[in-house]
């Protein structure tokens, strides 16, 4: 999510799931094709006009894909009912709080202990510049925004199998895997090694750049100075007064930088869904959720559990449970319906539809992820460590350390995203018990910050198969699997269309719902006028 | 294009970042998944869902409880399930230079059989019909084969 928080997530693997650089190119080509990395299509509010005269919508799931066609069919005249199978709205668009509970699958409830005000984020964190649609419905319904740092310089890049297992700062590894670089190529381009390809008036510039690029001094070297230093960091840092000298700091060897694999981090901040800037909405993603919610107040039903969908020529029917009452059906009946469903929850659900469409919803898996939120009794990446916001990476099963973007220098307690992961790794957190994750978590985040025993206060640990609601993160689809379903799984089944993130091309990410549900709207809304008002 | 020298990278920084927590038995890695046996695959991935006792869950879906389930009288249905996945179930017969994609996980033929037979043959399944990785081979299974 893009977050799940989700997005790009293989490049978060980076550590991890090492291939993604070995094999950069094909990887690149595999995203691609996969949709990650491609533009929202937002193109602005959307228009839907003429609505006929009593025409309506059902539409399943209060998820932002769910409730972005419920804000714009009600505008457009429809009459709007919205099914929800939890007791609030927001699906994958969720915070957990101080005092709120979470039940997974299995029945293991966790009570979130955190102070108040603090928070993590179980799905999407994340919100990029770029994904226009989401952040026209935060304008939209006042939810404000503050800056979500992805690269921290300061934040660290961690292997446990270099440097001793000591993790190094962001800003030495990249500026001396760059300083080490440019000094290569400089030293290539002064011997005539690239004069095949650089012409000679284009020589000169380019070593100027890589003196520029590189931190380099005169003799187009890197090693420790005043230029390196004022990228990498400072032996001793300048200051004021008598003690104010500063003491440049010695550059890695481009041997050791090499051999530690942690170059792998440097680009963490440059793929398309990652660049600056990036938002986060003032006291959690959920609050997007949270006011969609409000706007729609009682268009939504909540703790409504949909066991089947029928359709026939008059329209859509949706018989559900309420879950407040075990064992009552009830009916929701509309002349078309916008399911929002994740996949491995409705292809267990009855529903006539084609065969075609019928495949489509069983043919993508969900990912595997989990998120573990940490409190601590005091800041102390902060106040030890002086890293305000950001991630820090390794190569440990936890993969990610995820700093608060928000509340600098707060005194009292304070929660870190502890663990962010995917793959087998993710799969195996998943199969412990919720105390179990949060216990390795600190086990494996102590390497990084030692404070972790002293400090810890609680956790939670959300596993996205165990998930209720959705049974996995989201919908991965292969390259394959896109070809042969993907359109069939877009394309409208006589009454009902299909929207959310696993109906686009920006899998794991909100801007995919957001994008979905508007296509889907548009067409429903045609079909709706080709039909002239009630079937 | 895939090409082999690449993948050949993948594969030996993969057997490194496994060393990088070999001592933690918590955890394995792509490397290391390759080795273990039908217990420790269900311990680790499948009770992930279908819960320790393999008695499944039920939420806005269900995962299907494996004890007593009676699709298991055909272990066909099993190990093509395993392979291929089924209603947003991850693939677990994936060319493991194919499992990036959609971020799940190798299990090979023998580890395919492995853990049907450790189904079929615990929380309370009695079957006595062993499934060997000859028979999986022969199954179908998902992805097209890697690049030569």
């Amino acid at each position: 999510m893009s977050g799940a928080g989700s997005g790009s997530m293989s490049r978060r693997e980076l550590f991890r799931m090492i291939g993604a650089t070995a094999g950069g190119a094909a990887m690149f080509q595999a995203m691609s094709s996969l949709g990650f990395n491609a533009e929202s299509p937002y193109k602005g509010p959307i228009e839907l006009q003429g609505t006929p005269k009593g025409a309506s919508v059902l539409i399943l799931g209060a998820g932002i894909a769910g409730m972005t066609a419920a804000y714009e069919l009600r505008n457009a005249g429809y009459k709007v009912q919205v099914l929800e199978y939890n007791n609030r709205a927001g699906g994958r668009n969720w915070s957990l709080r101080g005092g709120d509970s979470y039940t997974e699958l299995g029945g293991l409830t966790q009570k979130c202990e955190f102070d108040k005000d603090l928070y993590i984020n179980p799905g999407p964190w994340r919100i990029p510049y770029h994904h226009r649609g989401l952040l026209s419905y935060c304008k939209r319904l006042g939810v404000p925004l503050e800056a979500f740092v992805q690269v921290n310089y300061n934040a660290y890049l961690h292997s446990s199998q270099a440097f001793g297992g000591k993790p190094q700062r962001y800003r030495e590894i990249k500026a001396d895997y760059q300083g080490h670089v440019a000094e290569l190529l400089a030293k290539a381009t002064r011997q005539n090694a690239l004069d095949d390809s650089v012409s000679k008036e284009d020589r000169e510039k380019l070593l100027e750049s890589l003196r520029g690029w590189g931190a380099l001094d005169g003799n187009f070297s890197y090693g420790p100075s005043e230029a390196s230093s004022d990228r990498r960091g400072y032996e001793k840092e300048p200051g004021g007064g008598l003690s104010a000298r500063p003491i440049p700091s010695k550059p890695i060897g481009l041997s050791d930088v090499l051999d530690s694999g942690l170059w792998q981090g440097i680009p963490n901040g440059d793929t398309f869904d990652m660049q600056t800037a990036l938002f986060q909405p003032v006291g959690g993603m959920g609050r997007i959720g949270e006011a969609f919610g409000r706007e729609l107040g009682p268009l939504i039903r909540y703790n409504a559990k949909v066991i089947d969908i029928h359709q026939d020529q008059h329209g859509v029917t949706a018989t559900y449970e309420d879950r407040l009452v075990p064992g009552t059906t009830l009916k929701a009946s509309a002349d078309w319906c916008l399911c929002t469903i994740p996949l491995p929850v409705l292809a267990q659900i009855p529903m006539n539809v084609g065969p075609a469409l019928s495949a489509a919803i069983s043919s993508v898996p969900y990912a595997s992820a989990i998120k573990v939120g940490l409190q601590f009794k005091r800041r102390f990446w902060e106040e030890d460590e002086h890293i305000y916001g950001g991630i820090s990476y390794t190569d440990l099963p936890i993969t990610n350390i995820g700093y608060p973007n928000t509340g600098y220098h707060s005194s009292g307690k304070g929660v870190l995203l502890g663990a962010y992961i995917w793959g087998l790794n993710a799969m195996e957190f998943t199969a412990m018990t919720p105390q179990q994750r949060v216990q390795k978590v600190l086990e494996y985040g102590s390497q990084i910050h030692p404070q972790y025993p002293k400090e810890f206060d609680n956790g939670v640990a959300v596993a996205w198969h165990r998930s209720p609601f959705t049974m996995g993160c989201y919908g991965m689809w292969s390259a394959d699997a896109r070809a042969k379903h993907y359109d069939d799984l877009c394309r409208i089944d006589g009454r009902i269309g299909l929207a959310g993130e696993h109906a686009s091309f920006l899998g794991g990410w909100q801007e995919g719902a957001v994008t979905s549900s508007l296509d889907a709207i548009g067409r429903l809304h045609q079909l709706a006028l080709a039909q002239g008002g009630k079937a | 294009m895939k090409s082999p020298f690449k993948y050949f990278a993948v594969l030996m920084l993969g057997a490194a970042a496994f060393a990088a927590h070999a001592d933690d038995s918590s955890f394995t890695s792509s490397a290391g998944i390759g080795s273990i046996g039908g217990e420790e695959i269900y311990s680790r991935i499948c009770q992930g869902c279908h819960m320790p006792q393999g008695q499944g869950a039920v939420g806005a879906g269900h995962y299907p409880k494996l004890a007593g389930d009676p699709r298991l009288a055909s272990w066909q249905y099993m190990a093509l399930t395993v392979l291929d996945g089924r209603n947003g179930m991850p693939p677990f017969g994936l060319p493991a230079d194919q499992v990036r994609e959609t971020r799940t996980v190798h299990l090979s033929d023998a580890q395919v059989a492995d853990v049907v037979n450790y189904v079929r043959g615990h929380f309370g399944n009695a079957y006595k019909d062993k499934v060997t990785a000859n028979q999986v081979t022969a199954l179908p299974h998902p992805g097209t084969p890697a690049a030569p």
